[in-house]
Parts: C-alpha cells; structure tokens; sequence
C-alpha cells in the first residue's frame, strides 16, 4: 500500500499540523496537541481556497466543503519543495477523477466476522416463507440481461413464463419489472416494488403488465384489490407522461386503487439539505432556531416519507391487501418507502444483522445508485445525480428509534457510523450503482464489507434498551410534534453542540451491576448451600434478619 | 339537597345533575361515547357511565378523584353550546343562559377539555347543571373551597385514630419551613455559620408577605433589619435562601421604594451579606425584573403554547410546528430563566461572590431564580425530600402568591401567570439532560402540577405564609379545632403524597436512573458506594458520545490498527480568544465529565430545550405514541433496577450485617409493596414486551380527554390502535438460518 505523507504547517485558526496520510484521512492537529481531528478523505466534496489575511506571507487557506454538514477551514503556509496540499488532497479526496482507485480497493484490515456473509438472499427469502405456491425465487437475471440494476436472484409470481417477463421490463422504466421485497407470514399479502410504466403520451398498454399485476393480486387470497403507491407528486407522474413515462390508469388495470404520496424528488431533498447546513454549521440562529428548521422542510420530507411508509405498512397489515410501491425508476423513493414498510412490519429488520439484510437487500441489491447518489471519489460536486436519499432514510429509522427507544437493537452510534461510512470509501459496502457492477468490480473479494467492522464489534452498536417486540407491527406516529432534527448528526461538527449525557450508559452500568450481583449471590449460595450441610438449617445464617425472609427469594 | 352520589366523600354535597348525558370519546365517532350521569358537587364535576367500564391497569388511579372527575378549581373555562342555535357562550358565576345547552366544554387548567352532549337529556336539568359548574368553579371567597370544608370534616372524623390526639405532622419528612428548627436544620446543612434565625417577623409584625422566621446576617441585629424593613417593599428585607460550601450566600429582596434611602441600605446590607462570607466575597445583585420576562409575557406565552399544543385542531397545527413553538416564546422563556440561574452559579460557584436576586416585590420571578440556582448548585435539591422542601423555601414560604397566580378564586385574570409551571417545565429540562442526577421523575413533576388544582392541599392555596395562617386560624376556630393544633395537621400540604395515590402508583416518581448518594454503581467494574465526596465520581457516565466519535468508537479497541479514521475529538474546540470568564466558566465546565451529584449546568442552546411532552401533549390522542415514548425505556430500566435491588438484598442475606459496605441501607429483603420501582423484575417465563398500555402518555390516557369537532381523521389517527399481533411468525424465525 502506497502511503503519500505530505505534511504543512498550518497556522491560524489553529497552529496545526496538517497531513495527508494513508490516502484515506486529513488529519489536522494542533502542536499543543489541543485537538487531532481527522477529516475522512471521503467525506470531502470540494475543495475551496479562501482568502486568509493577517497571517503572514505565504499563507494560502482553504476550506473543506464536506458531505456530512461541516465545512473546517485552514490556513496554512506555503514552503518551497513542498507540494501543494491542494493538490494532493484533491488527488486522494477524488481519486476516480484522477484514475486512481478508491481507498477501499487498497484498504487491508482483518475483522472476525465476514460482513459479506450477512445477506444471502435466498435464506432471507426462505425467512419469509418463500418459495410457496404462488411466488418463486427466479434466475431469471442471474446474469443481468433482463434488468442490469436489479439483482441477479428476484422473487416473481410462479404462473408466468419467462416470455410474458420479458414483455413486462419492456413496458417498466429500466426494465424494472415488479418483484416481491416482502410477504405478510400471515395474510400472504405482499409488498412489490418496481418503477414506472412507459405509458406515453398516447395512453400505450401492456397486456402482460395488467396480466402480472392481476396475478400479484391473486396470489393474495384475503383481498380482491391491489394498491399501487405511486411514490411522486401527481403532477410529476402526469408531466412524466410527456417523457414517455407515466402511470397505471385505473381503467386498465381492474380492482387496482392508485395512490400518490406526494413525494418530492432527490433535487428538492439535495436542496433542504443544503439548507440545513447552513441551519446548524458553523453557527446557529438562537432566536429562529425552531423557525429555520421549518424553513429548510427537511423535517416535513421526513414526515412525508415515514407517513408514506406507514400508508403501506397498514395496507398490508390492516387492509390485508398487496401493495405495488414505484416511483420514476424505483430506486429512490421506492427503496426509502419499502425498507421503511418492512421496518414497521417486521420485527427481525429492527434487530442489528436484520437492520443489515434490509439495507443489502432494499437498498444496494436493488441498484440504489450509491455512486451517483454519493459521489464517492469523484470531484464533480455539482452534479446534479446527487442526493442524500439514504441520508433521509437513515434520519426516519432514527425517528422511529426516538419514539421507540427499546424495539430496535441498534443504537445511534450504530446509525451514525453506517452514514460515516456510506461517505468514507472504507469499506465496498457502499460502492457503485448496482450489483452487476459491484461483481464486474469484484467488491466482495477485493474490498471489505462494513458489516465485518460492525459485527466484529456489536456489543459497541448494541442498543441496551432493546426488548424484542416480536411480531407487532410499529407504527411512528407521523406528527410534527414527534419528528425531531437529529441534531446529534446534522449538527455535530457545531462547535458549540454539546452532546447530553447519553441514557444508555448508566443502563450498560446497570447491566454490569447486576451481572456482578448475580455472580456474588452464586457465589454465596454455593457456599451456604455447602455450609448448610453441617448446620442445622438454613435459617441460621442469617440470625439478625427478620424471621420469615426467605433465604432464596423467587425471582 | 339529596345525596344520591356513590363515591362521596366527606362533605360532599352533590349539587345539581343530570341523566342521560353523552361524555364525547372520539372525535371520528360517537360509537365509543359513554352515557352517564353528570353531577356537579361542591368539590368537582363528575361523570358516572352507565356501564362500569372495566378497571384498566393503565394509569394512575387517583385516591380523590375518579378517572371522569374533573376539580371545580381545575376548570378554567365553562362554555355551553347551542348547536341548532349556533350559539355559544362563556360561563361564569351567577350567570342566566337564554338557550338550552345542547353542549357543554369544559377547558381544564391541566390542559384537558372535555365535552358533554345533552342530546338525550332533560334540557332544563342540562341548562341547571351547566349553570351550577360555572358558579361552583367561581367561589366568591377562597373559605368556599372545597378544601375547608373536607379538612375540617377529615380532622374530626380521623381525631379518634390518633394517639393522645396528635400526629406529629402525619411522618411528613418534608421541613415546612414554619419553624426555626427547619432552618436551623438548613444553616447546619449548608454550612452557613455567619447567618442566623431572625425572629423579627413572628406575627408577622414587620411583613405581611414573609415567613415567621427568616435567616439573616449574623451581624446585623435585630433593631437593624426593622430600621430597614420600611424601605422595602412590603417590608421585605434581604432574605437568605442557601449557602455554597466556599462561603458565598444566595439572598433574594425586594425593591427599596425610597432612591434617597435606596444606596445607603444597600451599602449596610451587602457589608453584611460580605462579612457573613468568610473570604469576604464580593456581592453581585442581579435585577431580575431588567432581564428577565415579566409576569403578563410568561402567561401570554402558556396561553399561545397551550393553544397550540391542545385547542387548535392537529392538523392544522401541524403546519410549521416549529415555527408555532417558536412564536409562542415559552421555550425562550424556559431558557432565558435556566441561562440567567446558570449565570448567578458562576458568580456562586466560579467567582466566591455572594448573589443578591432583586425584584420589585420579590414574589415571582426570584423564586423561579432562587429554586433553579439551588438546584444547580446542591444535590440535596435534586432528591425527592429535598426538592419538595425546596419548593417550600422558596415558593410557600417565600410568599408567591399562588392564590392569584393560580387564579383559583377566577377574580382577577391579569394577575394569573403560570410561575410554578414554568419552573417545572425548567426542571423538566434539567431532567431531560442529566436523566440520572434527579431522585424523581417527570410524572412527578406533572403529579406535582396536576395537585395545584385540587384544592385539598395548603400549599398552593394562599398569596402568603400570614395569609395562610390567618384563614387557618379562622377555619380552625369555625370547625372547632383545639387551638394550638398544628396546622399542618389539620390542612396538611401536598407533600405526604399517600393523600393522592397509593404506595404503589407513588412508586413512578421513583427515578432507576437516580444516582443518590448510598446508591451502588460500576466503576471499572467493580460494585462501589456512592460517597458524597465532591468531584470523585468520574466514570463514564458523561462519557464522550457517538457524535464525537466520528462515528466510530475510540478509547479501548479491541480490535487494532483502524487508526486511520479514528478521532480523539474532545468536546470542545480551540479556545475562543476573547472569550469572557463567564464563557471560560461554563467552557471549563463542559470539558470535565458531570459530576451527577455535584454543580449541574444544563445546556442551553434552543436545540437543547425541548418541548415537555407527557405535560403538554398527554391528553392529546393524536399526539400519543402507543407502545412508544420515554416510557418504554423507562420500563425496561425499571426492572432492570428491581433485579439488581432483589439480587442486593439477597446479597445481605447471605452475608448478615456486614461491615458497613452494605450498598443499601435498609436491613432486609423488599417485601413486594416496599420494592422502589413501579415495573418489577421479569421473571423468565413473563414477555420481555412492554405491556400494552404502555405509551408516549403513560401514566395518563388520553382516551376521551379531548374532544374537539371538527376534526377529520388523519390518515395516521387511524392508527392509533397501535402495534397488532401476529401470531405465527415465530416459526418462520425459526427457520432463518
């Protein structure tokens, strides 16, 4: 491994030290050794020079815009032979843009626990109780010729041929056909993703695409009706007729109830994040805190999503009726609505590995585009493909961890590091577009997975609360009153947010507590017990007590 | 009158009811509604369904009042509607009503509103009972409250179970603060040995506002402080409320009325408030009335923020929530009050100086001030016993005038302000932020704030101590009381909280988290005993947290060589250069680990104080997270504390009495009704679930506490039936490889 150590001075706002080591991290850190902080190389999305007065000649600054909501500013001192640290950290901040590889590629580190073990789809989908009668697990695009973003193992309905399929991706945008992410162990009622219909302009339909949803609706015996959550604003869906797409027309597909969640698109989200920075770093507005937060619509996206997925959620649950969630191309809303749905229903996605299958499965086997979506290593920050949609899911689980502190086994640490890291190019975890290119780039042999890193260490993600709510359904109540800015990620790099005193400690306190009691009481019990074999009675031991206590106390 | 009422109690006059009455449960429905029977005594207005619902474990269950009573002192608003008319009108004493009501809303002092139809009943019995709820809810004199009447009656019928005819104060642990002996006690604690009990108050003959007796610089005498006491403001002279260990004096005064007489005083004064300190500290004064709200903003602010929490309908308020909090400026408030006491504890704790809070009558916000500063500042405050005397110290005793602040006797709107309620809400915060610092809990606090309106109790009734003696004194005489009986004997205060609740529902007051001293706890995992040794305890109870991390842990790792995208960030940045002391002070502050039982600072950025929402949001169905809230955590930890305290108790079994490294006091194991928490320890076979009547409102319940019209079901109301059951996928889990 090729390790480039460039190291500046750096002088106000800090007298630090600057270097670039390892390719992976910028860390800066004041002689005095004040501070060292390190700046995930990942984590940086452009890199601007500032002006710097006042401190002395050969002084350049520079900021750093980063992904995760700060931006750290320096000034440092320019030196003859040195090479610009500009452009060496642009080099390694974006390596792709300099054809050099991402630091996971290079990154060698041995975990216990292999993450990629974690997802293995067909024992997820035989969890759920599939293959059954009416759905199979198909190898129908084992080899990404039908959909190259989606994975190469889907679940389909049993009476249809291949030829039908075929018809079917021909009318879905990108092919992406409908597919079973999850089925009601009870009801058989199911949730189908896939993207939109290219109606057109003219109305066009597909014979073998009613025909698929007809049976989507038939494998379900409990209801006679489908419910298509169309995840777009309407206007949107309409405007997308004119560019080929469009949506299902109630008239063509008979018993089918179409909805719209009135969700904006990744542009809008981009944009309320950007807002929001500058809501929380460097400095906040005292008095319009709360009012600068309404401003930035973040939290009323959020609400939009988690009340989306709750919509869906209870169709299955209450309604017993299967639901066909899309979007445009179903990689966007569409996973943040059915990963959101299959958290509320099923209770293994709330534990620490099942929290890992759905994002492996919802997520990265579904061709979310993490490449596009991140940017990883690339310095074009202003394309306009990116958008911090997985950012938005992972702040809607943590509102639901918030109104339900002990359903889920994860923790906060263990959200914040999964968003650390979806910018950090540590681990493949993260990496590119879809599954067939993750296998065309051979991620799983030649980089690590996050999940090595966190299952190496759960007890450090392990949410101390946690109780397990098996088999109920949890709905988060979708009001303003109860959605929260997760200030403790958005506005951690705020100089002045400081953290409060974190529950779950004196809780891991307690469980050592009573670990150590349980240990003594054994302890002692054994001794009693070998005592009381020459006394008389057990009683006897404790002569000062009250009569009557019971020496062993049921518990 | 005819009494044909079944859960009376002693002097309860039934005063005017009604049959057939339709209590509104649902907003989307009547289909759930109750139909009763609804009476109006002298004490509160009661429902009484036709059906017995079945007992639900799920709340609180009050001694004195039932799950659909409401205290007439609890009503803040009366109002009747027509609905064929389309009329509506406001209720007071004594008032005709040309209509016949075909509804009745009942707007509470605790945020509840509850609505009655009188589609099926007699509409002039209807019309009679409205009327007599609004003039039974405005008592003409503070005598007609339900409380002297049930106190006198409660002393005679309890006399024969008394030994020799007197209790001493009922086993009340809580100091009153009526006597020297309770201050006394206080000088002892606090260590304030140049300060003294003065007695120049007793009768009252120099104030009408202070208590008997008050606690004064050991160097000015008696003659002195009268030769003063006529400048100020009610004759209030300076008044010591604590002492720090370094010496400095927290006092609170009035107003000096004369400004010729005003600098020679306060000269005398501070001298001796600087010689009763033993560096000879500085004195700081602080105008409480220059910076802080005043009394007409803090209630304008309540009325706004309960208006929108509760009456505005909930969709609509969803809207730009945040901006509607903001505007209502009672969390600015709730800051502005915690960041003006955290600035007196660096005067207190950081500088050695002596605080001097000075407002125009000393009666408002300096009890506010002086309650948060001690709390800060003393763990003693922060227990339960502890609290509650401060409570008395500075609010009952210091002559906040409850009765106009709580406007009981509805005479005069401009003086009601919710003081009380905003110094809860303010613990709630400090509560909020350093969960294991406080013996008690939030539904304490809000026990606490329901007990105002229950007129039964001493404490919040009176504008003064002398106020207060003096209408006991007249009742006493009037109900026949020996003279000389104590007066908390016979119109006890709130704290002997068995009055209200039984010994099990007490036990939710009761913190798992409450690290007092004698509590055990881990340090490097070793069982310890807390000492109350200042600043030893530093383990990692204020450990840095996961947003210092980089999201990835630092310290010990069992797993090496990940340096590269480990930080040890500490929580502070580089020093600010012009930094102030006082900034330095609370910098320095935050940068050691808290200690829980020593100075407490809370945090005071606006994303640091949060809406209170078991007070604010309880009754609101739309707002209740079923199997969800604070609780469930709570819950958890509760039993978690019942195993360690069985498993303790256990421990001291097997050894006998030990060498004084007992973790508890208490000799023996915890019969059942003696164990601390509320939730008791699972035992294996039990579901580790959360029971199902556990939500975001527990231990209240929404249900049919709100009605309002108008309100079309969101999709989401739909769900509050909360989470469901499946039943077989417990053997797909099984298959899972």
């Amino acid at each position: 491994m090729s390790v480039v150590q460039v190291e500046l001075a750096v002088v106000a706002p800090l007298t630090a030290l600057c270097s670039v080591q390892n390719l992976s991290a910028l860390r800066y850190g004041a002689q005095e050794s004040l501070f060292i902080l390190d700046v995930n190389l990942g984590v940086i999305s452009r890199l601007e020079t500032i002006s710097v007065h006042n401190q002395g000649e050969n002084t350049k600054g520079l900021e750093l815009v980063c992904k995760d909501m700060r931006s750290p500013r320096f000034a440092y001192k320019t030196e003859e032979n040195h090479p610009d640290v500009v452009e060496v950290l642009a080099k390694h901040a974006f390596p792709l843009s300099h054809s050099l590889p991402l630091f996971a590629f290079l990154y060698k580190e041995q975990f216990p626990v292999d993450g990629w073990k974690v997802y293995d789809p067909t024992a997820e989908y035989r969890r759920q109780g599939l293959p059954n009668e009416s759905w199979t697990i198909s190898k129908i695009n084992s080899s990404y010729e039908l959909c190259d973003t989606y994975p190469s193992i889907l679940v389909i309905p049993t009476n249809i041929t291949d030829e039908d399929i075929k018809r079917v991706a021909v009318f879905r945008a990108k092919h992406r056909i409908p597919v079973l992410s999850w089925i009601h162990p009870e009801s058989q009622a199911t949730i189908v993703r896939c993207s939109q219909p290219l109606v057109g302009p003219s109305d066009r339909r597909c014979k073998e695409d009613e025909h698929f949803l007809q049976i989507i609706m038939d494998a379900n015996a409990q209801s006679h009706k489908l419910t298509i959550f169309d995840a777009r604003q309407s206007s949107v869906a309409v405007t997308n007729k004119a560019k080929d797409g469009g949506y299902e027309s109630e008239s063509f597909y008979p018993n089918v109830e179409l909805n719209f969640l009135e969700i904006p698109n990744i542009h809008v989200i981009r944009e309320s994040l950007r807002k929001m920075k500058d809501v929380v770093y460097p400095t906040i507005d005292e008095a319009h805190w709360h009012s600068a937060i309404d401003q930035t619509h973040w939290l009323e996206y959020i609400r939009l999503l988690l009340s989306g997925a709750a919509k869906i959620a209870d169709k299955l649950e209450s309604g017993k009726t299967s639901v066909v969630v899309h979007c445009s191309d179903g990689w966007d809303r569409t996973a943040q609505l059915t990963s959101l749905a299959m958290l509320m229903l099923d209770s293994h996605y709330r534990t620490l590995r099942g929290f890992q299958v759905l994002v492996e499965k919802e997520w990265i086997s579904f061709g979310h585009k993490f490449a596009a979506r991140v940017g990883h290593g690339d310095e074009n920050h202003a394309n306009s493909e990116r958008s911090p949609l997985f950012v938005q899911f992972i702040d809607c689980v943590w509102q639901m961890t918030r109104q339900f502190p002990a359903a889920f086994e994860f923790n906060e640490l263990f959200l914040i590091t999964v968003l650390d890291h979806l910018y950090s190019c540590l681990f493949g975890t993260f990496l590119y577009n879809s599954e067939q290119e993750r296998s065309a780039k051979e991620v799983q042999i030649k980089t690590l997975s996050l999940w090595s890193y966190i299952n190496s260490q759960p007890e450090d993600f392990t949410n101390p609360f946690y109780v397990d709510y098996k088999h109920h359904v949890l709905y988060p109540l979708v009001s303003s009153r109860h959605l929260e800015l997760w200030s403790s990620y958005y506005a951690r790099w705020n100089p002045h947010m400081r953290p409060q005193v974190p529950v779950h400690q004196t809780l891991k306190e307690l469980l050592i507590l009573r670990a150590e009691l349980q240990r003594r009481v054994e302890e002692l019990q054994r001794e009693a017990s070998s005592h009381s074999l020459s006394s008389s009675s057990e009683h006897s031991h404790s002569p000062t007590h009250t009569p009557g206590t019971p020496l062993h106390t049921a518990v | 009158m005819e009494n044909n009422y079944d859960d009376d109690f002693i002097g309860e006059i039934v005063v005017n009811e009604v049959n057939f009455v339709r209590k509104c449960i649902s907003a989307e429905s009547s289909q759930d509604d109750l139909w009763g029977k609804l009476i109006c005594t002298n004490f509160k207005v009661s429902f009484i369904p036709q059906d017995a619902p079945s007992k639900q474990k799920s709340k609180l269950s009050h001694l004195l009042l039932g799950e659909h009573d409401i205290p007439l002192t609890c009503l803040e608003q009366v109002v009747t509607v027509n609905d064929t008319k389309g009329k509506k009108k406001v209720l007071g004493s004594n008032q005709k009503l040309k209509f016949n009501p075909t509804e009745l809303i009942l707007y509470c002092k605790d945020l509840r509103i509850i609505r009655f139809c009188f589609d099926e009943a007699g509409p002039e019995s209807a019309k009679k009972v409205c009327l007599a709820i609004a003039h039974y809810s405005h008592p003409a004199d503070i005598q007609l409250l339900f409380g002297f009447e049930y106190q006198g009656r409660r002393y005679h019928e309890s006399k024969g179970e008394r030994v020799n005819g007197s209790t001493p104060r009922g086993g009340l642990q809580t100091p009153i603060f009526d006597r020297p002996s309770d201050w006394d006690r206080e000088i002892k604690r606090t260590g304030a040995s140049e300060w003294r009990v003065c007695a120049i108050n007793e009768n009252y003959a120099i104030s009408q506002s202070l208590p008997e007796y008050i606690v004064v610089p050991v160097s000015l005498a008696d003659q002195d402080l009268k030769q003063y006491s006529i400048f100020y403001t009610d004759q209030r002279i300076p008044l010591w409320c604590w002492n720090h260990v370094n010496g400095s004096a927290l006092v609170r005064m009035a107003n000096i009325n004369d400004p010729l007489q005003q600098k020679k005083i306060d000269q005398r004064v501070f001298t001796a408030i600087t010689k009763s300190h033993p560096q000879r500290g500085e004195v700081v004064r602080s105008d409480l009335d220059k910076c802080l709200p005043n009394i007409q903003d803090i209630q304008s602010a309540f009325v706004k923020i309960r208006q929108i929490c509760v009456i505005d309908p909930f969709e609509e308020s969803e809207e730009r929530w945040l901006t509607s909090v903001e505007n209502s400026r009672w969390l600015e408030f709730v800051r502005a009050f915690l960041k003006h006491s955290a600035e007196m504890v660096y005067y207190l704790d950081g500088k050695n100086s002596s605080v001097v809070l000075q407002e125009g009558e000393d009666r408002d916000l300096s009890c506010v001030v002086s309650s948060l500063v001690q709390l800060m500042l003393d763990p003693h405050y922060r227990s339960l016993v502890g609290f509650q005397s401060l409570v008395q110290k500075e609010w009952v005793m210091a002559g906040h005038r409850f009765l106009d602040r709580c406007n009981h006797l509805k005479k005069n709107d401009k003086e009601e302000s919710p003081l009380f309620m905003l110094f809860l809400d303010c613990v709630w915060q400090m509560m909020n932020q350093y969960p294991a610092a406080f013996e008690f809990t939030e539904t304490y606090l809000t026990v606490l704030s329901d007990s105002m309106w229950i007129p039964l109790f001493s404490t919040f009734l009176f504008n003064s101590p002398k106020q207060r003696a003096q209408y006991l004194m007249d009742f006493a005489k009037n109900k026949a009381i020996p003279q000389g009986e104590d007066q908390v004997v016979y119109f006890p205060p709130v704290w002997n909280w068995s009055q209200q609740l039984s010994t099990k529902d007490q036990t939710l007051f009761n913190n798992p988290m409450y690290v007092g001293k004698g509590a055990a706890c881990v340090q490097n995992g070793e069982v310890k005993t807390f000492r109350r040794t200042k600043k030893t305890y530093s383990s990692t109870m204020r450990g840095t947290s996961a947003s210092q991390r980089n999201g990835l842990k630092g310290g010990e790792e069992p797993l090496p060589r990940r340096g590269s995208l480990l930080s040890e960030l500490k929580p502070d940045f580089s020093p600010v250069k012009d930094e102030s002391p006082i900034e330095r002070f609370f910098r320095d502050w935050f940068s050691r680990p808290a200690d829980q039982q020593g100075v407490l600072i809370p945090l005071l950025l606006p994303s640091h104080v949060a809406l209170w929402k078991l007070f604010f949001l309880r009754w609101v169905p739309e707002a209740c997270i079923p199997k969800g809230g604070p609780i469930t955590a709570y819950h958890k930890l509760s039993q978690l504390v019942d195993e360690i305290e069985i498993l303790q108790s256990k421990l001291r079994q097997y050894k006998g009495p030990s060498s004084g490294s007992t973790p508890l006091p208490s000799p023996s194991a915890p019969l059942p009704d003696q164990r601390r928490m509320y939730f008791k320890a699972s035992s294996p076979s039990d579901s580790p679930t959360p029971p199902d009547y556990l939500s975001s409102s527990f231990p209240f319940t929404p249900v049919g506490n709100l009605c309002r019209r108008g309100i079309h079901g969101t999709p989401i109301s739909k769900f509050l039936n909360g989470a469901r059951i499946w039943l077989s996928t417990e053997t797909l889990a099984n298959d899972t490889v």
